[in-house]
Formats: structure tokens, C-alpha cells, sequence
């Protein structure tokens, strides 16, 4: 059964649909300072491998490359659910919409128990440079070092979006739950939406710039 | 499931199943043609991936034109970002 969709109007806007366009401009210019900040770390991947093409391809070996695209296919469907939820709560539809977000937030989980795997077979394959009480497997290649680091620094920063991605998905899935959610804050859906598929848009760079291009 | 929800998740689900196979194409260029210029093609595919998700799945095309200017500036900065970087470590 579908309810009212709609947005409660704050005092300083004119009217639902400037404050929906001001909510989603916000958005997306915390979403273009985020895409700066993984680009810094992306420019710093291409000139490591610009220096030192050798040490990354062996580095690369290293990384569990069936895991990086099963994680990637996994946020892929996550995106779909997403939009399953968004396209549900302006439809005014609450349960399916609850069911995506929390599907969504299933796959979000998924993902980072796949990435704890592949960081427990780095840790068991000592491919962990910055534990200085561990051996380091490719010791004798100090500029493999850096690409390494730089490895984990861009999944574990990711890593961080996401968890941060999950928790606003049910922190939303509960507040959704209550009556008459839709009939003031469908938007809040939407701007949710754009952070996910966010997500899903970096982990599009990263696994090309550290899983593929490298081999 | 209500016929205009599925009516309304036909373009994301087209969405979805474009950019896994477009992953799957990477995916198979990663494993079996891992020499030459092949990083070319699984860049322009990757980027082609980023493209169809701000434009379709993030609906930047229905946005009215002060959200499309900051959703393209993002990617301007990072073009200027790369491209004076990567100028200073190719003219070494």
C-alpha cells in the first residue's frame, strides 16, 4: 500500500522543490570534496607506478584479483538496490523501500567481509609493510613498500565510507519505519542514494587502479 | 511487487546489468591480455563505468544545470590534478 511522498518545507526555503534542489547541491559538493581527496591518493598510485612499474607489478601478484571484482560486482547490485529504494519511496511504497535499503546495507556487509578475507591472506602471506614486528614478503624490493601502503590506505579509506555508507543505510531503514516518514523527508532517501552510489563510483577507480592495470 | 515499481526499476536494472558487463569485459582483458596497450581499453571501460553511474544511476541528467556544473567540476579538477602531475614526472 502506498502513502503520501513529500517534503516538509523549512522555514527558509520557498517551497519543497528548492529546498530538494538545495539538499542535493549540498550533496554533491560533499561528494566532489570526497572524490579530491581519493584522487590525490589515485595520482599518487599512477606515479609510483610511473617510477617503479616492477615493484607494483609484483605487488599486484600479491593482490587477490578475483576478490576485487566479485567485490566490485557486489556494490554494482548494491547500487541496483539503492535505486530500488529510492524509485519505492517516490512511489510512496515504505516496505519495499525498507527492504532495499536493508538489502543494500546486506551487500555493504558482504563487501567488507570479503575485504577482511583478502586482508587476512595479506597478513597470513606477510604482504603487511607497515607491521614492522612482520616480515615483509618482497624485502628486498623497497619501492614495493610504497605501493603497498598506498593499497591499504585507499580499501581501508573506502572501507571507511562504506561502514560509514551501511550505518547511515539503517540509521535511514529506521527512521523510514516510522509513520509518515515519506509524507516529510522523501528526500533524505535521494541524498542517501547519491553517497551509496558514490561508494559504488570510487570502487570503480580503485579496483582498475590497483587490482587490473598492475598485472 | 507493485507493476509500477517494476515499470520504474527497468532503467536501473538495465543499469545494472551494463556495468557488470562492462566489469566482466575488464575482467577478462585483466586475466587473459595483460601485456601491450590493453590498458587503454580497461581505462576508457572503467571510465565508461564511472560515466553511467553519475549520469544514470546518480540521474546528473536530470538535475537542473547548477547541480550538472558541480557534478562536472568535480571531475575538471581531477583532470587538472593528473594532468600537471603527470606533465612534471613524463618531462623528467
Amino acid at each position: 500500500m502506498s502513502t503520501a511522498v513529500g517534503i516538509k518545507v523549512e522555514e527558509h526555503f520557498h517551497n519543497a522543490e528548492q529546498q530538494r534542489e538545495t539538499a542535493k547541491l549540498g550533496m554533491w559538493v560533499f561528494l566532489l570534496t570526497e572524490l579530491l581527496l581519493f584522487s590525490g591518493l589515485f595520482v599518487s598510485a599512477l606515479v609510483i607506478r610511473v617510477l617503479h612499474p616492477d615493484s607494483v607489478t609484483a605487488v599486484a601478484l600479491h593482490l587477490k584479483f578475483w576478490i576485487g571484482a566479485t567485490n566490485t560486482a557486489i556494490l554494482i547490485v548494491s547500487s541496483f538496490c539503492m535505486s530500488g529504494a529510492i524509485e519505492s519511496s517516490r512511489l510512496g511504497l515504505r516496505r519495499p523501500m525498507i527492504f532495499c535499503m536493508l538489502a543494500t546495507a546486506g551487500l555493504g556487509v558482504l563487501f567488507l567481509m570479503l575485504k577482511g578475507y583478502e586482508y587476512d591472506r595479506d597478513y597470513v602471506e606477510h604482504m603487511t609493510p607497515f607491521l614492522s614486528f612482520r616480515r615483509y614478503e618482497l624485502v628486498g624490493d623497497p619501492a614495493s613498500r610504497l605501493f603497498t601502503d598506498l593499497y591499504f590506505v585507499i580499501t581501508g579509506l573506502h572501507a571507511i565510507h562504506l561502514t560509514i555508507g551501511i550505518g547511515i543505510m539503517l540509521v535511514m531503514s529506521w527512521l523510514a519505519s516510522r509513520p509518515h516518514f515519506l509524507e516529510r523527508h522523501q528526500n533524505r532517501i535521494e541524498i542517501t542514494g547519491l553517497y551509496w552510489h558514490f561508494i559504488d563510483l570510487i570502487w570503480m577507480i580503485v579496483f582498475p587502479t590497483l587490482y587490473l592495470l598492475n598485472r | 511487487m507493485p507493476p509500477e515499481l517494476i515499470r520504474q526499476l527497468r532503467t536501473p536494472f538495465l543499469t545494472m546489468l551494463t556495468l557488470l558487463a562492462l566489469l566482466g569485459i575488464n575482467v577478462v582483458l585483466g586475466i587473459f591480455f595483460i601485456t601491450g596497450d590493453m590498458w587503454i581499453a580497461e581505462v576508457a571501460i572503467a571510465a565508461a563505468m564511472v560515466a553511467t553511474v553519475i549520469v544514470v544511476a546518480m540521474e546528473a541528467h536530470k538535475e537542473p544545470p547548477l547541480i550538472r556544473l558541480f557534478a562536472g567540476l568535480g571531475f575538471f579538477w581531477v583532470a587538472i590534478l593528473f594532468t600537471l602531475t603527470m606533465i612534471d614526472y613524463a618531462t623528467r
